[in-house]
């Protein structure tokens, strides 16, 4: 019997982009799982796991009754001291949300790139006042002595992390030498089960801070 | 198999005209660009650097950022030509106090930003300045040579420009010391 509700990886692609993988994959996982039960996400898991690997980590990890990792930025905001600029590259609403609100003073921009389709007007909204849009075009205008850029990665084995792609159009050689620092912020801690498909594995020695 | 034949050595030399006296044979060593690049970097001691520009760099993520440019990123050997020649005038500075005046005279290192980028952002350079009073022993200040200098020691890729800046900026203590300033 089909426990899930129609149009659910329509439903999910939507919230993976305004949200984050990992954010979204663990509001579908709690609020399937407040519906149906086990056999709801499990059936979840199976249906969309392969597609989208980080749902599959957290759909697995909510059957064998674990949280998320806690978003706690402390170790952000230490990479940060001194800093005026923050680019944040990928969405992950649960950490991003956190952070924010201890980031007094310094100016941040999300880069506006996504494998997802996004409303970034509304994502941005809802993300505060002092958080703005920055293109790949356009983004080392933010560059600088006193500038860090972010992103959240999928899990880490040995030295290789996971990102999604728009990380690979941004850390290029010379980007590399723009940014002060540069932050790895894990929102899985651990690896992911199944193959990550279009998510790309990088050295963790790309980063100057993983957190 | 791997064969060492010729990693070290001698340098041949040319042959002298007959009845010329023997010329000794230097020994030296010579790589063909054989070296691991793990053997570059495992050479590399980032801490040193940070340490030694500890005075024109005060603040730590300020340091560290110019010795990642320096020793972290580009071609392997630029780093490990960095490295060295930045640690050698290391051991000159050990030698003498070093005392950085924050008002003399000094040239940004940009950022190598697309100029339309560059244009609209005033924080796209590097922490490391560099000093100009070296500079005008051998040119006149605002001469078209003098100008030249400062653009050719500041362009570039910043393994290339900020070892520039950092080298002068070193001289320019030791040359202020053996012209007998304090």
């Amino acid at each position: 019997m089909n426990a899930l509700p129609g149009g659910l990886e329509q439903s999910f692609r939507l919230a993976a982009g305004e949200l984050g993988m990992c954010t979204a994959s663990w509001l579908f996982a709690r609020e399937l799982g407040a519906a149906g039960g086990a056999a709801a996400v499990s059936q979840l898991r199976d249906e969309l796991g392969r597609m989208f690997p980080v749902l599959h980590f957290v759909t697995s990890r909510w059957l064998e009754q674990k949280e998320p990792l806690p978003p706690a930025p402390d170790r952000v905001l230490e990479a940060c001291a001194g800093a005026d600029q923050l680019v944040v590259v990928g969405l992950e609403a649960m950490y991003l949300d956190a952070l924010l609100g201890r980031l007094p003073g310094l100016r941040v921009s999300v880069l506006t790139e996504s494998p997802f389709k996004v409303d970034w007007r509304r994502v941005l909204a809802n993300l505060g006042s002092n958080v703005t849009g920055t293109e790949l075009s356009s983004f080392q205008r933010l560059a600088g002595r006193r500038s860090v850029l972010l992103t959240f990665l999928y899990g880490r084995q040995g030295n290789v992390t996971h990102i999604t792609p728009a990380w690979l159009r941004v850390m290029g050689p010379d980007v590399r030498t723009q940014f002060r620092t540069i932050i790895g912020w894990d929102v899985l801690g651990d690896r992911m089960d199944v193959y990550p498909r279009w998510l790309f594995g990088i050295s963790t020695e790309d980063f100057t801070h993983l957190v | 198999m791997m064969s060492n034949e010729g990693r070290t050595g001698t340098v041949p030399l040319l042959p002298l005209p007959p009845g010329t006296a023997t010329r000794p044979r230097m020994p030296t060593t010579r790589t063909r660009g054989e070296v691991a690049l793990s053997s570059i970097g495992a050479a590399i001691q980032p801490d040193r650097l940070e340490k030694l520009l500890a005075p024109w760099l005060p603040e730590p993520a300020d340091r560290a950022f110019v010795v990642r440019c320096l020793v972290g990123e580009g071609p392997h050997h630029h780093r490990g030509s960095n490295y060295v020649l930045l640690s050698l005038l290391g051991l000159l500075l050990e030698r003498t106090a070093i005392t950085v005046d924050p008002h003399a005279p000094t040239a940004q290192v940009p950022m190598r930003l697309p100029p339309h980028l560059l244009e609209h952002n005033p924080e796209g350079h590097y922490p490391l300045l560099m000093p100009l009073a070296p500079l005008k022993r051998l040119a006149p200040e605002g001469s078209a040579a003098f100008l030249a200098m400062v653009d050719t020691l500041t362009d570039g890729p910043p393994q290339h420009a900020l070892a520039n800046a950092a080298m002068v900026a070193m001289l320019d203590v030791l040359l202020a010391r053996m012209d007998g300033q304090p």
